[in-house]
C-alpha cells in the first residue's frame, strides 16, 4: 500500500511547479488566451520538458511508466490554474489516436507540442455521453458524408484535427452506430469563443464532408465504449487538477485570513471560519483519497464505478473548497484581478465536465445495482 | 502507489472469514446484526472463543498473550470481524487498558491485570468524564488523596459505558491542583467491587442503557495501583487513544450497515416496488457508500503512513469526524427502509410477537449513533484541530 508519487513523478510535479511558477501567472494566462502564436511556444516548450510525453507509454512514444505521471502533471496544472489544451487534446484525444490508422505519427506530432484535436462527440453534454448528439453520416460508396452541427466543442478553437463522432447506424441515443472520424478542421466552419473559464472552445459545423475507411478510429459503428473509456480516463485527469487547485485553494485563504484584520483581529482568530476551514481540509483530503484511487486503477481493470464516485467526491469537494475560498476572501474573492475567482469559475467548470454530480451519483448506484431488486 | 494489501494480509484475511463463519454463533451475529442487546455473558462466551485463537488481545504484546499484531493485521481484522456482525463492547479493557498496562504498567500490575482481561473475568470501564469535564477533559475533578499507602478517592464519572458490565475501572483522577491542570492528573485502577463505588444508569434517548454514572466516596485504592507516575495521565491518555484513532473512523461497522442497507433497499417495499426504486433515497444511499469507500481509503492513506513509519499526525481528526458523520446517515437510511415497524420501541415489543426484530431496533440505533459526534472528542473539537494544527488558523 502506498498513496505517495514514486521519485520520478515527484520529480515531474516539481518541474511543473518550478516552471510554471517563473512562466505562467493570472497576467500571462489572460495574455495567452488572445495570442495564439505565443501560447503555441509555450506549448512547445512544455513538450520539450516532456509533460505531454508522460501521458503516453514508451510503447506509443512516450515516457509514462502509469497514469499517475499524467495525474501529477495535472495537480500541478489545477494548483497553476493552467489555461492550455491538455486535458482535452493530449489526455481525452490523445488516448483515442492509438485507434487512428498512422496513429504512431499523429501521437508523434502530438508528443512533440505540434498537434491539438479536440472531441467533437456527446452533443450537448460537456461530454459525458457518447450515444448523444452524433452528426449524420450518409453513406456515399465505401465511404460517408457527415453533416451536422456541434454547438460546444471545446479546445476545437486552436485544434488541428477533430474527432468526430458520426451516427452511421441506429438512432439518437443508441451507443450502438457511433463512428469517429479524424477530420482537419479545415474542413469544417468553426466559430470560435471561450468558455467562461477562460478554456477555448468552438462552434463546430460539417457540411457534406467525403471521409473514407482512413479516417475512421475504431470499429465501424463501435466508438461508443471507447469514447467512454477515454471520458474515463479524462474524468480522473480531471479529478487530478481539482485535487491540484483545492491544493492551492486551502492554504492560501489559510494565509489570507491569517493577515486581514476586521474588528481588531485577524479574521483566523474566529472559531466560525476556523471550522469553515476545517471542513474545506476535510472535503478536499477525502476527495484526493478517492482520486487518487481512481487514478491508481487507470494502470489496471477498468473501474468505472471507482471513477464515478471520484468524481462525485472531487465535483462536491471543489465546489465546497472554492465556495469557502471566495466567502473567506471577501470582495477580493470575487474579483477578476485576484486569481480564486478564476479558481472558483475553474472548479465550477469541473464539476460540470464529463458529467456533473447528479450524473456520477446515478451512474455510481447503475454500475453498482444499488437499489435494484435481486 | 499501490493499493494491494500484500499476499500476506490477503491470507490472513481469509483466515479471519473462515473463522468468524465457522465460531462466531449465528444467534449472537444476528442479534449484533438487528442492534439487539448483547447481554454480558453472551459477550464473554465470545471473547473465550477469540481467545482460545488467540485473537483477543489484538493490540497486545505476544509475550503479554496478544496477538502482536501491526496496524494493517489490526485494520483488518476489525473490518473482517465488523463484516461477521461480531459484538464488540469490551473496547476499554482489551483495547484500551491492556495496551496501556503493557507499555506503562509495572511488572507486578501486569501480572495481575493482564491475565484476567483475556481470560475474561475482569472488564474495566472507561473513567474519565465528568460533570464539569466533559470536551475539557483536563478540568476534572475527581479527587485521589495519598494517605500512606493508598489514596482516598472520592468524585463522579459520568457517561462511562458499560459500567453495569464492569467490576473494574482505569480512571483519570486528580492528585494535584497545583501547576497546568493536565499536570495534576493521574491514571488510577479502581476495584469496584466495594463500598463507596455506586453504579446508576443514565438512560439514552429511546430508552438505550450503555451509560451510567460512577460514583466513589471515600475509596481507599492501593498506591500500588497508579500506572505510571503521578501526572502521568495525560501521556498515557494520547498514548491510549492513538490505539483507537483507525477504530474511530468506524469503516468496519459502516460497511457492514452499508451491506444490510443495500440488501434491504432490494426488498419491496409499500407499493411492491424494491424500496431503492426511490429516486432520492437511491440518490442519498449511493452518496453515503461513496463517502464511505472515500474514507476507507483515507484511512488506508493513514495506514500506509503508519507502516512505512511516518506520523499520521492530525488527519486522524477527519476520520473521526466524517467516520462519525457516516454512521449517522447510514443508521437515519437504514430507519426510512423499514417503513412503519422501524419506529417501533423495541424494549415494550414483548406483547406483539408478529414484528419482525430486523426492523424493530432500527430506530434505537439511529438514536443511539447520535451519541458519535459527542464523545471522544466532539465533532467541533475535532474542527479545532484540524483547523489549528493541520490548516494552521
Amino acid at each position: 500500500m502506498d498513496f505517495t508519487y514514486s521519485e520520478q513523478q515527484a520529480m515531474l510535479r516539481d518541474s511543473v511547479d518550478r516552471f510554471l511558477a517563473q512562466r505562467y501567472d493570472l497576467a500571462r494566462r489572460k495574455a495567452l488566451m488572445d495570442d495564439a502564436p505565443a501560447a503555441e511556444a509555450l506549448w512547445r516548450d512544455m513538450a520539450e520538458l516532456g509533460w505531454i510525453g508522460a501521458a503516453f507509454s514508451e510503447a506509443e512514444g512516450g515516457f509514462a511508466s502509469s497514469a499517475i505521471d499524467a495525474f501529477a502533471v495535472m495537480e500541478g496544472f489545477g494548483q497553476r490554474l493552467v489555461a492550455l489544451p491538455y486535458l482535452t487534446s493530449v489526455i481525452l484525444c490523445g488516448g483515442l489516436l492509438r485507434h487512428a490508422s498512422g496513429s504512431a505519427d499523429l501521437i508523434s506530432l502530438m508528443i512533440d507540442g505540434r498537434l491539438h484535436v479536440a472531441l467533437a462527440a456527446c452533443g450537448e453534454t460537456l461530454l459525458h455521453s457518447p450515444q448523444h448528439g452524433a452528426v449524420t453520416a450518409t453513406k456515399a460508396g465505401s465511404g460517408y458524408v457527415l453533416t451536422g452541427r456541434l454547438s460546444v466543442v471545446l479546445g476545437a478553437d486552436r485544434a488541428h484535427k477533430l474527432l468526430m463522432a458520426a451516427r452511421t447506424a441506429g438512432a439518437e441515443g443508441e451507443r450502438h452506430g457511433v463512428t469517429l472520424f479524424l477530420v482537419d478542421t479545415a474542413d469544417v466552419s468553426r466559430r470560435n469563443y471561450r468558455m467562461i473559464d477562460g478554456h477555448g472552445a468552438a462552434e463546430v459545423t460539417v457540411e457534406n464532408l467525403t471521409v473514407g475507411a482512413d479516417n475512421m478510429v475504431g470499429a465501424l459503428d463501435g466508438a461508443a465504449p471507447l469514447i467512454e473509456a477515454a471520458i474515463d480516463r479524462a474524468t480522473v485527469m480531471a479529478c487530478g487538477e481539482a485535487v491540484g487547485a483545492m491544493g492551492y485553494l486551502i492554504p492560501t485563504t489559510a494565509a489570507y485570513i491569517r493577515n486581514r484584520e476586521q474588528y481588531g483581529a485577524p479574521l483566523a482568530k474566529f472559531q466560525v471560519l476556523q471550522h469553515r476551514m476545517a471542513d474545506a481540509f476535510i472535503a478536499s483530503e477525502t476527495a484526493r483519497s478517492m482520486a487518487l484511487v481512481a487514478a491508481i486503477g487507470l494502470d489496471g481493470v477498468p473501474d468505472p464505478a471507482a471513477v464515478s464516485s471520484a468524481k462525485f467526491q472531487v465535483g462536491r469537494s471543489a465546489r465546497q473548497v472554492a465556495y469557502q475560498a471566495v466567502q473567506l476572501h471577501g470582495g477580493m474573492g470575487v474579483s477578476e484581478a485576484m486569481d480564486i475567482s478564476h479558481h472558483y469559475i475553474r472548479l465550477t467548470m469541473i464539476d460540470r465536465l464529463f458529467g456533473d454530480q447528479a450524473f456520477h451519483l446515478r451512474r455510481y448506484a447503475d454500475l453498482t445495482q444499488l437499489g435494484v431488486s435481486a | 502507489m499501490d493499493l494491494s494489501i500484500g499476499p500476506e494480509a490477503e491470507r490472513l484475511r481469509d483466515e479471519f472469514r473462515a473463522f468468524f463463519d465457522k465460531h462466531l454463533p449465528k444467534d449472537l451475529a444476528a442479534k449484533w446484526r438487528a442492534g439487539a442487546p448483547v447481554s454480558k455473558a453472551e459477550h464473554q462466551d465470545w471473547q473465550r472463543t477469540l481467545n482460545r485463537r488467540g485473537w483477543l488481545g489484538t493490540s497486545w504484546k505476544k509475550e503479554w498473550g496478544g496477538t502482536g499484531w501491526g496496524p494493517l493485521e489490526r485494520f483488518i481484522y476489525d473490518e473482517e470481524s465488523s463484516a461477521a456482525w461480531a459484538p464488540r463492547l469490551n473496547v476499554p479493557s482489551i483495547d484500551l487498558l491492556g495496551p496501556v498496562l503493557i507499555e506503562f504498567g509495572t511488572e507486578a500490575q501486569k501480572r495481575r491485570y493482564l491475565p484476567p482481561i483475556l481470560n475474561s473475568d475482569d472488564w474495566w470501564c472507561q473513567g474519565f468524564s465528568e460533570p464539569q469535564a466533559g470536551s475539557d477533559l483536563a478540568a476534572l475533578q475527581m479527587r485521589a488523596v495519598r494517605d500512606g499507602d493508598h489514596y482516598v478517592v472520592s468524585g463522579t464519572k459520568l457517561w462511562t459505558s458499560w459500567a453495569q458490565y464492569a467490576n473494574r475501572m482505569f480512571a483519570l483522577v486528580r492528585t494535584s491542583a497545583d501547576g497546568p491542570k493536565q499536570a495534576g492528573i493521574s491514571f488510577l485502577l479502581i476495584d469496584m467491587d466495594q463500598p463507596g463505588v455506586t453504579v446508576s444508569p443514565i438512560l439514552t434517548m429511546g430508552g438505550l442503557h450503555a451509560v451510567n454514572e460512577v460514583r466513589v466516596d471515600d475509596v481507599r485504592v492501593p498506591v500500588d495501583n497508579l500506572v505510571g507516575k503521578e501526572g502521568d495521565a495525560w501521556t498515557i491518555s494520547k498514548f491510549l487513544l492513538s490505539h483507537e484513532r483507525l477504530v474511530g473512523a468506524w469503516i468496519g461497522p459502516s460497511l457492514a450497515l452499508m451491506g444490510l442497507l443495500r440488501e434491504r433497499l432490494r426488498k419491496p417495499g409499500f407499493d411492491g416496488r424494491p424500496i431503492g426504486a426511490d429516486p432520492i433515497l437511491r440518490a442519498k444511499a449511493a452518496e453515503v457508500e461513496s463517502d464511505l469507500i472515500t474514507l476507507r481509503h483515507t484511512a488506508y492513506r493513514v495506514l500506509a503512513d503508519e507502516l512505512s513509519g511516518r506520523e499520521p499526525g492530525p488527519i486522524v481528526s477527519v476520520l473521526k469526524v466524517r467516520g462519525s458523520e457516516i454512521q449517522q446517515v447510514l443508521t437515519d437510511l437504514l430507519v426510512q427502509t423499514g417503513g412503519a415497524q422501524a419506529m417501533v420501541h423495541p424494549q415494550t415489543l414483548t406483547s406483539a410477537p408478529g414484528i419482525a426484530p430486523a426492523e424493530a431496533h432500527l430506530a434505537q440505533q439511529f438514536l443511539d449513533r447520535r451519541k458519535l459526534t459527542i464523545y471522544g472528542g466532539s465533532a467541533e473539537i475535532q474542527r479545532n484541530i484540524i483547523a489549528r494544527q493541520i490548516v494552521g488558523v
